[in-house]
């Protein structure tokens, strides 16, 4: 049976303080509104008892994502497209900007509010499991004020949450303590676009020296609100990574939840699904931090890495931090074309700076070391090695070519004001002689073009080196 | 629906719609859908399923796309809203449409001015899209009839033809 809007009063106020003032004038009377992606549907079937609805879309105070320090702050408005096209979202809370990518079609990302998912409080939720594990305060504002409640706490039953009927959602923090671990969501539903999940999972992990130092794992559509395994971490942590383990995770895991049949699904059919899903994380948490393991594919794997341990990996492969750190972000790619078409794209688009810093990453043509090495500790190794792999012919030239490749070297860095960057692979001194001379006649905008070419090339072909492995 | 029933009153509001600003007396819960086709007459955008899984009803607000079966009038208010309608320039179609048309990315139609409207928002943020891209872009728009495959084509000739043009 379809509502009649004329049954229903509506007010839409330009500022926060007006929306709190009338939820405290009437508490409970009137409902918060945003994109109506949930509010609009109860409306179509004839189900929203509420009679005053006022709207809080689009409100300034609630659409902005900030960074506070240690942690960012997002705003209880932000759609799931303002959290899949932010950059910090996307490279530090991948299990969030995963699951806001999953949530509906584009047209319900673009109204579907990240607060609004929060109250609606849905235990099929896809983004409140990564909410979980992320360790998620909420602020909560009314007339009366601001309170901080950790969000674990705030679902207090199906559908029940600890919000007052004068309160909103205002903000929603996450601590930016978890970019070094392995993060892992997934969804099992009746198709990938669209579809409430069955079940869901968000996790994030860390190994060292083949033992689990840390697990956070949270399961949606398994129990009345989404919830933490806290049992089943206590289970798995300070253990060995092994097939022992998955099995004790899968027991524990059983323990802990509480799932239902309903019209998506058994209860039979999502304890099974969500013992598969954790044993499923911890075999990925396994293979990422598994050392020297050869047989991997190399881009899948790294797909899966920490953000900073990826960073560093791909780093000796350019030598621009702008660089290494986008590609992390554009993560994760399909395969190796995906991959080297995206770090042309990436590489196009930099700074000069960025460039420049790339450049300054190579040693000179005839020399082994760069003049000024890499800022992280451990990628100089690697690209040294691959220089002296591009630079290989030159170490063969006669005396008199090395000398004249020298001076070109020393009028280049003169008129330039830094190192000549050519191609290497493949050419030999003579003849990289020969080209130096050339690009010594460019103006100074061809010139830093012609480099940055070179340096690309350079680059695809250490990436096919990389992921050749 | 009468005037004469106990409840409360139509507000005045207006926008701009495919260019033309509009002012209309709705209650502030009627839904943008319902507007624009009842009282504009724009029965492009269609009502399929009613709840925001089908994309028939979409339109762009303020450039996002949007399921107006979703949209209380009252948030539109102010809004830039653009439909099927506003899409081509004359006789001339959008290059979209035109796309559809000769890639049998049509058949029923219902699904249609979602489809391409949903095509349009991708096109303007990714103008090369992948055809992973494109099933992204359009996997709220569901259609009965074509199986996708010539929908699909559709918009990545569209987005041939426009980077190369």
């Amino acid at each position: 049976m379809r509502s009649n809007p004329s049954d229903y009063e509506m007010v839409a106020p330009n500022n926060l303080r007006a929306v709190v003032s009338l939820l405290a004038q009437e508490p409970g009377m009137w409902l918060p509104i945003a994109g109506g992606t949930d509010v609009m549907v109860q409306y179509a079937a004839g189900k929203l008892a509420v009679r005053k609805l006022v709207s809080i879309w689009n409100l300034p105070e609630l659409r902005g994502i900030e960074v506070a320090g240690d942690e960012i702050r997002i705003g209880a408005g932000c759609t799931y497209t303002d959290l899949r096209g932010h950059e910090i979202v996307g490279r530090e809370f991948a299990l969030l900007s995963n699951a806001t990518g999953w949530t509906g079609g584009i047209a319900n990302q673009n109204r579907g509010t990240i607060g609004g998912n929060i109250v609606n409080a849905s235990p099929a939720a896809d983004s409140l499991p990564a909410l979980l594990v992320y360790d998620a305060e909420l602020i909560l504002v009314s007339l009366r004020g601001e309170r901080r409640l950790p969000y674990p706490r705030f679902h207090a039953g199906y559908k029940k949450t600890l919000l007052a009927p004068d309160e909103l959602i205002q903000t929603i923090c996450l601590p930016r303590r978890f970019s070094t671990y392995f993060s892992h969501a997934r969804k099992v539903g009746a198709r990938n676009a669209q579809a409430i999940s069955k079940v869901c999972i968000a996790a994030l992990g860390r190994v060292k020296d083949g033992v689990v130092e840390d697990v956070r794992i949270a399961l949606g559509s398994v129990a009345p609100v989404p919830i933490r395994l806290t049992e089943t971490e206590q289970a798995v942590e300070g253990k060995a990574i092994d097939s022992d383990l998955f099995l004790l995770a899968r027991k524990a895991a059983a323990a802990e939840i509480r799932p239902i049949d309903d019209i998506r699904s058994s209860a039979r059919y999502r304890a099974t699904v969500a013992g598969n899903l954790v044993v499923d994380f911890l075999n990925r948490l396994r293979s990422t931090f598994a050392e020297g393991d050869g047989s991997k594919d190399v881009l899948t794997r790294w797909n899966h890495l920490p953000s900073d341990q990826a960073a560093k990996i791909i780093l000796p492969c350019c030598g621009s931090m702008a660089w290494a750190r986008e590609m992390v972000a554009r993560r994760p790619f399909a395969d190796d074309a995906a991959l080297l078409a995206a770090s042309s794209e990436v590489w196009r688009g930099l700074s000069q700076s960025d460039w420049m810093e790339a450049f300054q990453s190579h040693p000179r043509i005839g020399e082994s070391r760069p003049a000024i090495p890499l800022s992280t500790p451990s990628a100089p190794s690697r690209s040294v090695e691959w220089s002296a792999q591009e630079q290989q012919k030159v170490g063969d030239a006669d005396q008199a070519v090395k000398i004249a490749l020298a001076d070109a070297n020393r009028e280049y860095e003169r008129q330039f004001d830094r190192i000549f960057i050519v191609c290497a692979t493949g050419k030999s001194a003579a003849e990289m002689l020969e080209i130096l001379q050339r690009r010594l006649t460019n103006d100074a905008d061809t010139e830093l073009h012609e480099a940055a070419e070179q340096q690309r090339q350079i680059m695809q072909i250490r990436l096919r080196k990389w992921l050749q492995k | 629906m009468s005037d004469s029933r106990e409840g409360h009153s139509r507000a005045e509001i207006s926008f701009v719609v495919n260019g033309e600003p509009k002012t209309v007396w709705a209650y502030p819960m009627e839904r943008l859908l319902d507007v624009l086709r009842h009282q504009l007459q724009l029965t492009g955008a269609k009502e399929g399923c009613g709840e925001g899984e089908c994309g028939s009803c979409a339109v762009l607000m303020d450039g996002a796309l949007v399921n107006s079966c979703l949209v209380p009038v009252l948030q539109a208010r102010g809004s830039n809203i653009v439909t099927i309608e506003g899409l081509a320039a004359g006789e001339t179609l959008h290059a979209l449409q035109e796309a559809f048309l000769e890639c049998g990315g049509a058949q029923c139609g219902i699904c249609t001015p979602g489809m391409i409207l949903a095509a349009v928002h991708l096109l303007d943020r990714k103008p090369e899209p992948t055809i992973d891209e494109i099933r992204e872009g359009l996997s709220g728009n569901l259609c009965r009839c074509t199986g996708y495959s010539q929908i699909i084509e559709a918009v990545a000739e569209a987005a041939r033809r426009r980077t190369h043009a």
